[in-house]
Formats: C-alpha cells, structure tokens, sequence
C-alpha cells in the first residue's frame, strides 16, 4: 500500500466529480431531491377527504350528526347537493371522495325508536384510502350512535350524562401509541427514506464511476501501470463513500428539520452505522461495475440490486414481520433490513448499540463481504 | 542507443511466439509471433478487427491470453503477478483519441496524475513535464481542461502522460488515427527524439498503410494473423512486381479489360495503377499495352511499388493459397446515364457555430456531375458538418449551398430524394437480411412497389453482393457490410452521393472493391460523389480535393496540382539512405536544411535546389564520416502538402 498513489487516485476521482455538473448533482442534488419527493409524495396519513352531503331530512339531528364529520380534521366539506344524483358527476371528477346521504325521516325515525340507515359512498380507487375513510366514518357514527344511547339513558334512567354514557359504554379502550405519538407516517418515512436514498444513490455514482472509466478506456491506465488492486479500490471509492457520508447528514437533517421526526437516540451511534451502511452500499455499486462495460448497463443493474430490495424487502412498505416466511427470508438476506431497523429504532425509539448491535454487526458483514469480493473478482489482466 | 537492430547482439525486449487470444467463440489473434529488438520503432499495421490491440494489450500484461507465450524483458507473461513485474518499465496507450485521459482535469493536472500513480518524485516531475510539455508545444495550454483540446494535442498530451514514468518500452494503440498531419508529424518526431535520447523501444500500431515506412521492422496482420514481416523494403522485396502509372481513355473501359487480367488495377484521378506481380518493369508495359489495343494510352511509366500494393498482392496469395475463389469481378451495368456535367454540388461561404465554436469557417467549393470530390482533414476539422449541411439534415449559421439543383435550406425533403448518403456510424439493420436492409430503405426513399425489384436488383450487381443477399448483416464482414450501406444509399437511383468516411477501418482489398464501384458510379452514370476521408492514400484517388483544417478550407484542387504547388513553392522531397541514419541526422539538422524528418532508417527533407543540395549533402556527410548510401527524390505526398499548408496558414496567421 503507497498512500501518495491513494492520495493521487482519491484526489483526481474528487475533482472529477466537482467538474462534471451531471455527476455533481447526481452526487449532492439527487439524494436530497428523493428525500423530498418520497417524504411527501410518501405520506400514508389519510386527512383532510373532501366530502359532499345530500340531506333529504334537513332536521336539527340530520345536521347534528352532519356536524361531526364537518369538524373532524380527516374530512373537508365541499357543499350539500340536492339529490344523489347530482353525486356522480362530483365523484367521477375526484373533486369528492366521499358523500353521506341522510334519507328523508331520519329524525322521526330515530326519535321513533327506530332504524335510521345512512348511506355512504365511498370512492374506491385506492384501497389503502378507502380503508381509512370507512374505519373513519365507522368511528364518527358509532361516537354519535353511543352519544344518542347515552342521551336516551340519561333521560329514561334519570342518571346525569356522565353516568349514562359510562353505563353505554362500560369498556373503554384506552390508546396510547409509543414512539410516534401522534402517528404521523412521515416521521417513519423520514428515517426509512434514509434507508432507501442511502441504499440507492452510493452504488449508482460508484457503478458509474468505474465503469465510465471501463468503457472510456482510461482503466487501461490503471491496469498498465503498478497499482495495485488495493490502492485503486480504495483511492477510487474514498471520494464516493466521503459523499455518502456527507449524504448522511444532509439527510438527517432534512428528517429532523424538514419532517419534524424527533431524534431520540445517540448522533455518535448512528452515524456510525449509516457510515458503515454506506461503505456496505458503496461495495454494492462495485460489485455491480465489475460485472458489466457500460454506463447503461450499470445503471439498470444497480435499479434492480438496489431499489427493489430497498422497497419491497426493507419494511419501508410493507412490515417484515407481516411477510410470508419467503419473503421474511429473503429480506434478511438485504443490508437494507437491518438499517431500516436501526434509523428507526434511533429517531423513533431512542435504542442504542445495546439493542441493536446485531443489525450493526450485520451490516458490517456485508460491507466485509462485498468488498472482499470485488477485490476477489478485479483484475488488472482481465480475459476481455 | 537506436543501433540498427539487424546486428545488435543484445536479446530481444519483446518475444511472442504463436499468441492465440479468443473472446468466447470470436478468435480475434490466430498464431502471431514477433521480436522487437531494444532500440527501434516496430509497427503493427493492419485495419479493424486485425487483432492488432489484442496483441498490444497482452504486451503490456493488461489482456489475459489464450495461448502460445509472450515474453517481455526476460519475463513471461503469464500470469496477472508476472505481468506486474514488468508494468514499470512499460508505458501503453490504448487506443481512441484521448480517451484514457481525464476530461475534467486540466492537462497539467493529468500529467501530475499520470505521475503520482507511477511514483515520479516532485523533482524529477517538474523537469520532465518541463521538457515534454515544451517537446509537444502543450506548455502553453497548462491550466487548459483536457476536454478542450484539439484532437492532436489529445494524443500528445497522452503520449506525455504514457512518457512521464520513463518507461523503457512504450505501446502505443493507434496514436495517429484520425489526428491531423501536422500533430502526426509532431508525433513522429517526439519518437524519433526519444529513440535517439533514451533508445526507448516502440511498439506502435497503424491502419494506415502509408506510415510503414517509418518503422524499423513491422508485421502486416488482416483477420487476426500476421501476414508479412520485417523491415518494409523486405516486405516489398517479398513481393517483386512491377507497377505501372498511365493514362488511357476510356478510362472505364481500360480499367475493366486490365482488372480481368490484373486484379490489382485501379483507377487513381484520371489515371490508372496496375501492379503486376513477378513482372518484371521491362516487359511490364508491353504487356499492358497489349491488353489496351484500340485504346488511347499516354503517360504509360513505371514506378515503385509501395507497401499496400505488396499487402494486397500478399491477401490475393494467401486467399488463391487457401483454395478461396477471388470476388467475382463486377458485372457492371452498362445503362449509360444522360452525359451530364452541371454542378451537382455548390457551398458558398457555409458557416456553422456550435455556441462560441466555428466548426466550419466560410467553406466554399463546387462539385460537377461525374466528378469524386473529397474533404480530407483530421477528426474534428469540419467535414461531417459540412456534409449534414448539404444534405440538408442540419440548418448552417451562415452561407448557402445548393444540392442537384435545390437550395438546401428551402428544400430539405426534395435534397433528400435526390441525394444518397452514407453516414458514418453504421446506419445499417444488424438483424436483417443484405436483401431485408435492401428493400427498407428503397421503401423509405419512396421506390415504387413495381420498380422495387428492379431497383434492388440494379444495386445489387453494382455493389456485388449477390452471394451475400439473403445472409444477416451482423455475419457480414466489414468491407462487404461498408458495400452494402453504399447499395441503400443508392436504390432509389440518386444523382448525387454523399458519403463519409466510409472505408475507415476496412481491409485494403475491401477498400480498392469500394473504390472500384465509386469510380464506375462516377465515370459510367456521371453521379457526383463527395467523400470525406483521413486516409491520405484514399485521398489520391479523387478528382479534386479540398484539404480542411480548423473548419476551413486550406487548399482546393486536384491532388496532383496541389503537388506540382508544393514543390514550385516549397521544393522536392528528397529521401536519403545513410548509415547510421541518426548521425546522418543530426548532420543534417545542424548544416540547416529545413525539418528533416526520419522514416524508420531513411531522412526525408525538402530541398529546394534539389541540385546543389543533393552535393551539399554528399559533401557534409563525408565530411562527417557517415556512409551515404543513396538519394532519391521523391513526389510529395499528400501529407507534405498538408502539412506545409497548414504550417503555411499559421504563419500567416501570427503575421496578420
């Protein structure tokens, strides 16, 4: 190891990077543009479904109970029209995803002791919303429906409010969600994006700048002259693993400052498992460049290796622990896993090394292992 | 130091015995082997697909192999650690123009990369990029990125880079393709200093013919096998003939009767080159006047072969050898087309600017119905530009021109129906059939259903492909391939031809084939052809050039006034064998004659009292006691006029 010939290849590859705009804001610009796109392209919460009414009893209980999904934060009210015909158009154009329709009598009936049906029309394009909005207008009107019995209570047993409404409610569930309090999805999306841009953008620029010198031929120069495969490993992908890490903290302060998640865990702990995470990705871009000769070729390959793991197997989406064994199976065989688990568990949770240094030792596994094997598998008299 | 190599003791740097090198399935190097003495320049010459880089590349230890044995300073080469035994003393260049440079740094900047990566100390750094910088006149653009230079400083700015370390031996992957004369000539005398100052060894290789002679010892290789080796008047005393110049009229009629006899006839401008093999210059003409009874012959005189007459009289040999049948000889056509002579082609002061960059400055020429009007200059010097602004395809800055009678500008799509056009990237359908490609693009020209299989048919005889019309041309060779896209751009019957550099990289014999079908295309049907090239031999065969440099043009006329031009103005050539030839040299140098230039073992210079001259040199090198051996005089090349316009032009330029 000569660290003048490392200090020579890290130094030029850095100054290439800075002089060519294209690969400047592939290297800077890009991952913080996913972090943007995703973070709130990504947002699960469903808030603010713009609903219209059609109320064909127009009684001081129809518009009561009208009232309660008018105030609610889940719900903007667009207008009442007069007939459910009028409904269809409004759907069809998405300016309403949602409509209640209260029939005619609904006061007398429900004064009278009996059934009141209130129809819902849901629009049912996206089933993750769709699911959301009915558990919503479910809750609305069994809050309403608990309020009428507590009333009726009240008035036949002669007992006050309060009284009523525990004797019509004896069990009441008390929910407190840890971690998230408020359940906001972003501050879960934000660590995970952490994860995805991370896996995803260090093997591009790593793959492209390998190969970019393969197929250009400047790679001859290394081959011809006495290099060896260790020093040009490591001088060429000094400067890329120094821009992911770079990347680190302009993503994490784009988390904490931008989607408000809270940091609860130790700065020094997962800085230095998104580094090795990195390193890990980084050997994930060499990987792929010793395998193919052009730009393009890297290109597609590193999608593949990288984004779909990243999405699909890294409980981004989909939680691991809710996979079939398969799939649970072929998530532990992807770095992106175990840091998924890790920038929760420090922005969420406030865990440390205590609790996750398998995932840390994990990942650094695999930065040892892809390594190892690029180093295994460049050579400097290649066969073509 | 540069000793003649013929009787140096000392082994030799570079021995490789029967190099096999497949890619999977594809053999690229068939059996070569070579020895390159300490000292000299040893060539590969051979076009595309030859296996010249192979071969360079498993030298320089960077190429694992699949048989025989290569050994460079001692060392075989047979392993990856091996081969890193030998890396410092090695310096190699890949091939493209550049292109292993970096594009970012500046050309200081890489130098110092070239430098550190091969452990030069800061001192001797800074003195050797002193000198080389100021050797390739590069000292001026220090803090220039790389990526704005022109081509020729390119592949001097990577030969400094190769040159850096010092190495002992240096490999170098086509350095002058494509580069203008003057940096070609630049570059060789960078060679020459070094082989005299630090006996560096060179291996260099070529598709150009006509740098042979500048080689100590070279080996001719087509289709992955070495076909001739040696010294280059060995190679060409392999192959006694006689070849004769002369003009006759009818020129076509001439040239067919003299091709069924003798297969290497061409026709060069208006005048006609047979070689004929084993004949000896005293019959020679007798037998070809024979052949011509009936015909008008003038100027019939014999000259001295060169090394691609030698090169393709060896490929006919070797194919008779292996029991393959020559190309049928074109049944040409004999439909006569109306004998017209109007202009086909007019540029008047074309302009194009890419941003801040003129790419083509004020170029102005005419081109008549029946005449081969060539562009030649470097890569980089204008001459696509100027044929995409012909063809209509892109709108010049400023200007006009005028194709078949159509202004340019105004008429883009009824250019197109008139014109035929060859591009240079390789516009043809790998995955269909010779026939398939055929009848595509004379659907796209608009044949019309009935006439389509006449069309085709017509085209087919004319490019000679009737064996090849139902084969895939991804299976087709280069030049068959190169005749095939000739074959498209001429289906729908066009009356004027574009084509740009069409014969890059092909075979000589597939490049005398296409010239041969030009030439008829020409002087039969009197189409109007207008090629670009940066083969200086092709170049000779048109009827008028127009020499480009810098996006202008330089010099316009036909080859042979531009070279009575250069000796009125400039004198004669005068090539001189002496021994040792690099104290000839220096001898030459310091008595003030103007830029003599090694070839291999022998002196170029120009002379312009060629008389008094040739005493003043028979005096001053017996006077330094170096043996004379001959002096020729020699017709300029096409390269001396180049060169001396270009030359001539920056004179002016720095005056004004």
């Amino acid at each position: 190891m000569n660290p003048r010939r490392i200090r020579a290849l890290a130094y030029k590859e850095w100054r290439e990077i800075l002089r060519d705009r294209l690969f400047f804001v592939l290297a800077f610009v890009v991952p913080a543009a996913l972090m943007l796109v995703f973070g709130y392209g990504l947002t699960l919460d469903v808030e603010h479904l713009p609903f219209a009414v059609v109320d064909q009893d127009k009684s001081a209980m129809s518009r009561d109970y009208l009232h309660r999904f008018m105030d609610s934060r889940y719900f903007d009210y667009q207008g009442d029209v007069a007939s459910e015909r009028d409904l269809a158009p409004l759907l069809a154009d998405s300016r309403i995803r949602l409509a209640i329709v209260i029939p005619p009598r609904f006061q007398e009936n429900l004064q009278a002791g009996r059934q009141a049906a209130v129809q819902t029309v849901i629009d049912g394009t996206f089933p993750f919303r769709t699911a959301s909005s009915k558990g919503y207008v479910t809750a609305i009107n069994a809050a309403y429906n608990r309020d009428q019995l507590a009333d009726y209570l009240s008035r036949s047993q002669g007992v006050s409010r309060e009284t009523a409404r525990t004797m019509a409610q004896p069990i009441a569930v008390q929910l407190r969600y840890l971690y998230n309090q408020e359940m906001k999805s972003v501050w879960s999306i934000g660590a995970a994006l952490m994860m995805f841009v991370l896996m995803v953008t260090p093997p591009f620029l790593t793959a492209l700048g390998v190969v970019r010198e393969k197929e250009n031929g400047s790679i001859y120069n290394i081959y011809a002259s006495t290099v060896s495969r260790g020093e040009f490993l490591i001088g060429k992908l000094t400067p890329y693993v120094g821009i992911s890490i770079t990347n680190i903290l302009i993503l994490w302060a784009l988390a904490w400052g931008l989607f408000g998640a809270p940091f609860k865990g130790h700065p020094l702990f997962f800085f230095l498992a998104s580094v090795i995470y990195v390193t890990c990705t980084t050997g994930v871009g060499l990987l792929v460049s010793l395998f193919v000769r052009t730009q393009v070729a890297a290109m597609m390959l590193t999608v593949v290796v990288t984004i779909v793991p990243s999405v699909l197997y890294s409980g981004l989406l989909v939680p691991i622990a809710s996979m079939d064994p398969a799939g649970q199976f072929e998530a532990h065989l992807f770095p992106a896993m175990y840091y998924t688990d890790i920038a929760l568990g420090s922005f969420l949770k406030g865990v440390g090394l205590e609790q996750l240094w398998g995932k840390v030792l994990a990942l650094a596994f695999y930065a040892v292992l892809l390594w190892s094997a690029s180093f295994l598998l460049f050579h400097k008299r290649p066969k073509a | 130091m540069g000793q003649p190599p013929l009787v140096d003791p000392a082994p030799p740097l570079v021995r490789v015995r029967d190099f096999v090198k497949r890619y999977r399935q594809q053999m690229a190097v068939d059996g070569a082997s070579l020895e390159i003495a300490p000292g000299e320049i040893y060539g590969l010459i051979g076009p595309d697909g030859a296996g010249k880089s192979s071969l360079m590349k498993a030298i320089a230890g960077v190429l694992a192999y699949e048989g025989g044995a290569v050994q460079v300073f001692g060392q075989d080469i047979d392993s990856e650690a091996a081969a890193e035994r030998v890396k410092v003393r090695l310096g190699f260049m890949p091939q493209g123009l550049g292109l292993n440079l970096y594009p970012e740094l500046s050309v200081e900047e890489n130098v110092n990369f070239f430098a550190e990566l091969r452990d030069v100390g800061p001192e001797l750094l800074a003195q050797r990029k002193q000198k080389l910088l100021a050797m390739t006149r590069l000292d001026k653009f220090r803090a220039r990125p790389m990526k704005q230079l022109s081509g020729g400083m390119k592949q001097k700015l990577g030969l400094v880079c190769t040159l850096i370390h010092e190495p002992e031996l240096i490999i170098l992957d086509e350095p002058t393709t494509g580069v203008d004369p003057v940096s070609r000539r630049d570059f060789w005398l960078i060679l020459t200093q070094l082989l005299r100052e630090r006996g560096v060894t060179a291996l260099v290789s070529t598709a150009y013919l006509d740098e042979a002679a500048r080689f100590h010892h070279l080996s001719l290789m087509l289709a992955g096998k070495v076909l001739a080796q040696g010294a280059p008047e060995a190679i060409l005393g392999q192959v006694p003939g006689a070849l004769l110049e002369l003009r006759a009229e009818p020129q076509v009629e001439a040239l067919n009767r003299l091709l069924a006899e003798f297969p290497q006839t061409e026709a060069v401008g208006p005048k006609l080159r047979v070689f004929m093999p084993g004949a000896s210059p005293q019959t020679a003409p007798g037998e070809v006047q024979a052949r011509l009874d009936g015909l008008r012959v003038t100027d019939l005189r014999s000259v001295t072969p060169e090394l691609e007459d030698a090169f393709i009289a060896l490929l006919h040999q070797r194919r008779q050898a292996g029991g393959e049948t020559a190309e049928p000889l074109p049944d040409w056509p004999a439909n006569q087309a109306p004998q017209d002579e109007g202009v086909a082609i007019a540029a008047r002061e074309l302009c194009r600017d890419f941003g801040q960059f003129r790419a083509v400055d004020q170029v102005s020429f005419q081109v008549r119905q029946g005449e081969i009007f060539g562009l030649l200059g470097a890569n980089g010097a204008g001459k696509t530009t100027v044929i995409k602004m012909l063809t209509g395809i892109m709108p010049p800055t400023g200007g006009e021109g005028s194709v078949a009678g159509a202004d340019m500008r105004r008429a883009g799509q009824a250019i197109k129906e008139r014109i035929g056009y060859v591009s240079q990237a390789f516009s043809l359908y790998q995955d269909l059939t010779v026939q398939e490609n055929l009848r595509l693009f004379a659907r796209i020209y608009g044949v019309r259903g009935d006439r389509l299989a006449e069309a085709i048919a017509r085209v087919v005889v004319l490019a000679g492909l009737a064996a090849q019309a139902e084969q895939l041309v991804s299976r087709l060779p280069m030049g068959i391939r190169q005749r095939l896209a000739l074959a498209c751009a001429l289906v729908h019957g066009p009356r004027v031809l574009f084509l740009d550099e069409p014969t890059s990289g092909v075979d000589p014999i597939g490049r005398r084939r296409f010239w041969d079908i030009l030439i008829h295309l020409a002087r039969v049907e009197r189409v109007a052809v207008l090629i670009t090239t940066h083969y200086m031999s092709e170049a000779e065969h048109c009827d008028h050039l127009a020499l480009m440099h810098a996006g202008r043009v330089i010099a316009d006329d036909s080859p042979a006034a531009l070279k009575t031009a250069l000796e009125q103005e400039a004198g004669q050539v005068l090539e001189i064998a002496a021994e040792p030839p690099l104290a000839a040299l220096e001898a030459l140098e310091q008595a003030g004659f103007s830029d003599p230039a090694l070839f291999g073992r022998r002196i170029h210079l120009l002379a312009r009292d060629p008389a008094r001259d040739q005493a003043r040199i028979r005096d001053l090198l017996a006077e330094r006691g170096v043996r004379l051996l001959e002096i020729t005089p020699l017709t300029p090349s096409l390269e001396d006029v180049f060169v001396h316009r270009i030359l001539e032009r920056e004179r002016q330029e720095k005056a004004a």
